[in-house]
């Protein structure tokens, strides 16, 4: 990515499936990160509340021991969900039709 | 999103404007069926596996029946819900 603007220094217009396909990646691209983001902030606020109770004037390796298991397990319950929902999801549309 | 992009929306054939609302659709469906998931680890996370110290990294068969659980039964609150609230109208 180019500092001052966009990187084709030639104007030449595009074409519209060229700007399309443009849109769509930039779509995908904030969409994916937001999705991160928000797993980001969700293991932070949950990881925190269980492996820190009592903050001190720096992190034991218990703590981030804790953190890290906890990440893990996050992540892990975070596939169930998303499995478990979609696939209900699934026969409810089904269900619907 | 960058100005040129934005400048060039203008080239874009109406087949190619139909195009991508049907894929901006589906990306905004993405993201509300992402966002419920996002949700319900949040609550299932704190229903089965919070309170308890974290010994290990690894889901217990309980925690792990208990996240699915979670799910479901979280659905049929949803539904129950609308159900109800359908036999109030």
């Amino acid at each position: 990515m180019s500092l001052f603007g966009s990187g084709s220094a030639s104007p030449a217009p595009k074409s519209g499936s060229d700007v399309k396909a443009g849109i769509v990646q930039q779509l995908q691209q904030e969409s994916a990160m937001n999705n991160a983001r928000l797993l980001i902030e969700k293991i932070n606020e949950n990881c925190f509340d269980a492996c820190i109770p009592a903050p001190g004037s720096t992190m034991s390796s218990q703590e981030s021991g804790c953190i890290s298991s906890c990440m893990d397990k996050y992540i892990q319950l975070w596939n169930i969900s998303s499995k478990t929902y979609i696939s209900r999801l699934g026969q409810e549309h089904k269900r619907m039709a | 999103m960058d100005p040129q992009t934005q400048m060039d929306i203008s080239n874009l054939s109406e087949a190619d404007k139909k195009d991508l609302s049907q894929i901006l659709q589906n990306e905004s469906q993405k993201t509300t069926i992402q966002q419920s998931v996002h949700q319900l680890s949040d609550i299932c996370f704190k229903k089965c596996i919070a309170g308890r110290p974290i010994t290990s990294g690894a889901l217990s068969r309980d925690e792990e029946s208990c996240a699915e659980n979670c799910v479901q039964r979280w659905m049929d609150t949803q539904t129950s819900i609308i159900t109800k609230l359908q036999s109030m109208r």
